[in-house]
């Protein structure tokens, strides 16, 4: 891959035709990717999709049936000590000793990394700084809320400075506040110059986080490329919603005459009107409502979402 | 150093129920030791007996109540049966003897009669009819040889008069070898339980899935983590001998500067280093911190009740002591129970010592190797 100045990007993960199987069971099924030095790769797909065999095949916590693995141009082994001292991950599941302070938790997990006292009490620091959780140093994880806890298992699992980290799914059941300071957090870590890969079945945070997404189902990468590029592939451009009480069934079909229309649904009291492309379509729409006297209360409009996309190529929602 | 460090602070985190667990563990070994009956010395002891004559003029039946008067406590009741009745029910009396009419004559005559006796069945009864029995045993030997009942009676008197000399040659001190037998086979318990819910407790930590997972992907070599982490066991373990030993020295002290206490302690950090690699098998195994108690009851009673730490071996049955020999605890007991009745330190003496210690070190290095072999099973994750 080059970059627009045609400078060619430094591959950092390269996975060719990696397949993991269970018995009968294909989890990821002849896998081929590559994540580049820098960018924030997004993986996205639904639970059970194969996101978390992926990185754990990725990272030797799992013995894959066949493929190939790189990591910073060299084969990834369990014993690779070398590559995995630049790696970081931080798991879906908290994984801290319920036993120590915030402040020993990291700690203890940058210390398997860094031996150097001095070094590592910064490290710390700047980790803590990171997730913002400076208040609750010598707090025990049992004395934190949900949100908080998610941004220790953070902190634990970036304090080292990895070069690539692996994030999966880390904002699952986190409140909206913590949320945004993770989304912020990992921003500064791209900024600082690591590389990530992000795994979520959230498309909002994929859209503002990741130069690139992989969306995978049932193993299988069906789509890859920036948010942009793969919005490209939904067959609409706009989705207008409007919340109308009443609405006979003559004007659905009416509706649907009209220019660039590709779907038109009414559902508890929402109209959706999905169109295929074109501009002005919401005017021409409130027009339409106006002339035939049709009352409505709230009416937006926006662009295709990746769940759009997903929904174009697997016929089923991201979420189910 | 981190995983020691940390090891520590888990430690320290724990420190709670450890020091309750150890203080009940030392109170009920203190409490076993004080109540237990270790001495093995000898005392002498008269039973309690009730005579009811109805034979008082006749010499030879004079004798005999003036021999058994003679080594026992003759007791003053009213002659009335449920008044008797009650003296052996409460104990005040252990023995009684009715001696019918005629009794002295027709014995002499070899009539053979018949004395009547109730007894409370008890090991001082036991005693009164040792006594009686003698009498009449040697009576009946010199019976037919004598012309007259005073002959008789003389040679009878001459007889039981004669005391056998008894020399004990043993330089041991029994007394005390048995509360240093007693206090470390109680030891077996006591450090096994300390070891294993400790060390699970801590392991429990360490090894769940989340944790392990995160060192597994970390540059930590996994080898390393796993010899820190038995290494801080290893000190913890140590620490944990070492406060038995010194609780020894406070008890039996005057047994622990001898050789006897120095093989005593040899065996317990022996069985010390057995108990921490069980730990570390289990912690491995077990994750489950709820699960640790019923453990540590399972493995430490369970292996100290089939071994002898509460009850000594030769009052076990032969199928449970042959149960015993798979446990490591059983070759622990069984030094002890020797260690105690050594006379000398020599190599031929201390021959089966060692070989059991050896025993116990091939237990341990079983049970490292299992470890291992699960530890390395759960490194992967599918």
């Amino acid at each position: 891959m080059e970059r627009e100045g045609g400078r060619k990007l430094k591959n950092v993960i390269e996975v060719k035709n990696l397949t993991k199987e269970y018995k009968t069971l294909k989890a990821v099924d002849d896998l081929s990717f590559e994540v580049y030095e820098g960018e924030i790769l997004g993986l996205l797909g639904p639970n059970g999709s194969g996101k978390t065999t992926t990185i754990n095949s990725i990272l030797s916590l799992l013995k894959f049936s066949h493929g190939s693995i790189k990591i910073f141009g060299k084969e990834m082994r369990p014993n690779a000590y070398d590559i995995k001292r630049d790696i970081g991950v931080v798991f879906q599941d908290v994984a801290v000793f319920d036993e120590l302070t915030v402040y020993d938790n990291i700690d203890y997990f940058c210390g398997l990394y860094i031996h150097e006292k001095s070094t590592r009490v910064k490290y710390i620091d700047d980790a803590i700084d990171l997730v913002g959780l400076n208040d609750f140093k010598k707090f025990y994880p049992k004395q934190l809320s949900g949100g908080l806890l998610r941004r220790l298992n953070i902190a634990c699992g970036i304090a080292h400075k990895p070069k690539l980290i692996f994030l999966d799914e880390p904002t699952v059941a986190v409140d909206p506040q913590s949320r945004n300071n993770i989304l912020d957090g990992i921003k500064k870590l791209r900024d600082g110059g690591a590389t990530i890969v992000y795994t979520t079945h959230y498309m909002e945070e994929v859209e503002i986080l990741c130069d690139r997404v992989i969306i995978i189902d049932k193993g299988k990468i069906i789509a890859s490329g920036t948010t942009d590029e793969l919005k490209e592939l939904a067959k609409i451009e706009e989705k207008v919603s409007v919340e109308v009480m009443e609405l006979d069934h003559k004007y659905i079909e009416e509706l649907k005459a009209l220019k660039n229309v590709d779907e038109v649904l009414y559902m508890n009291h929402i109209l959706l009107v999905t169109y295929k492309k074109g501009k002005n379509n919401l005017v021409e729409l409130m027009d339409y409502l106006k002339k035939e006297s049709i009352k409505y209360n709230k009416i937006y409009s926006e662009r295709p979402t990746l769940n759009d996309v997903f929904l174009e190529l697997t016929g089923k929602e991201l979420r189910d | 150093m981190t995983v020691f460090r940390t090891f520590l602070k888990v430690l320290k985190a724990c420190i709670v129920p450890i020091i309750l667990y150890t203080v009940i563990l030392v109170a009920f070994g203190g409490f076993n030791m004080k109540t237990s009956d270790t001495s093995t010395a000898f005392v002498s002891s008269k039973p309690d007996i009730f005579i009811v004559n109805n034979d008082t003029k006749n010499p030879l039946t004079n004798n005999l109540i003036q021999y058994i008067s003679e080594n026992s406590n003759i007791i003053d009741i009213e002659n009335d049966e449920e008044k008797i009745n009650d003296a052996l029910f409460y104990r005040d009396v252990n023995y009684i003897i009715y001696i019918p009419k005629n009794y002295g004559e027709d014995f002499f005559n070899g009539k053979d009669p018949k004395i009547e006796i109730k007894s409370t069945g008890d090991y001082q009864a036991s005693l009164a009819e040792m006594i009686l029995s003698r009498y009449i045993k040697v009576a009946n030997i010199y019976k037919d040889v004598v012309d007259t009942e005073e002959e008789l009676i003389s040679k009878i008197n001459n007889t039981l008069e004669k005391q056998a000399e008894v020399e004990i040659t043993s330089s041991l001190d029994t007394d005390n070898l048995s509360k240093a037998t007693f206090y470390y086979n109680f030891a077996s318990y006591s450090i096994l339980a300390g070891c294993v819910y400790v060390i699970c407790l801590i392991l429990s930590s360490f090894q769940s899935d989340k944790i392990k997972k995160r060192t597994v992907i970390s540059s930590m070599n996994y080898k390393k983590y796993n010899r820190d982490l038995l290494l801080s066991n290893s000190l913890f373990a140590i620490v944990l001998w070492m406060f038995y030993v010194l609780l020894s020295i406070i008890l039996v002290g005057n047994v622990m500067f001898t050789m006897h206490g120095l093989v005593y302690i040899a065996n317990a950090f022996v069985f010390t280093i057995c108990g921490l690699t069980i730990a570390f098998l289990i912690g491995n195994l077990v994750n489950n911190k709820n699960a640790i108690n019923g453990i540590v009851n399972v493995i430490a009673l369970g292996s100290s009740f089939l071994c002898g730490a509460f009850v000594p071996m030769e009052f076990l049955p032969d199928s449970v002591l042959k149960v015993a020999h798979i446990l490591p605890t059983y070759y622990y007991i069984s030094s002890n129970e020797m260690i105690a009745k050594l006379e000398t330190f020599s190599i031929e003496a201390m021959r089966p010592i060692i070989t059991n210690m050896i025993i116990i070190v091939v237990f341990s290095v079983i049970f490292v190797i299992l470890s291992n072999i699960v530890s390395k099973r759960k490194q992967k994750i599918g």
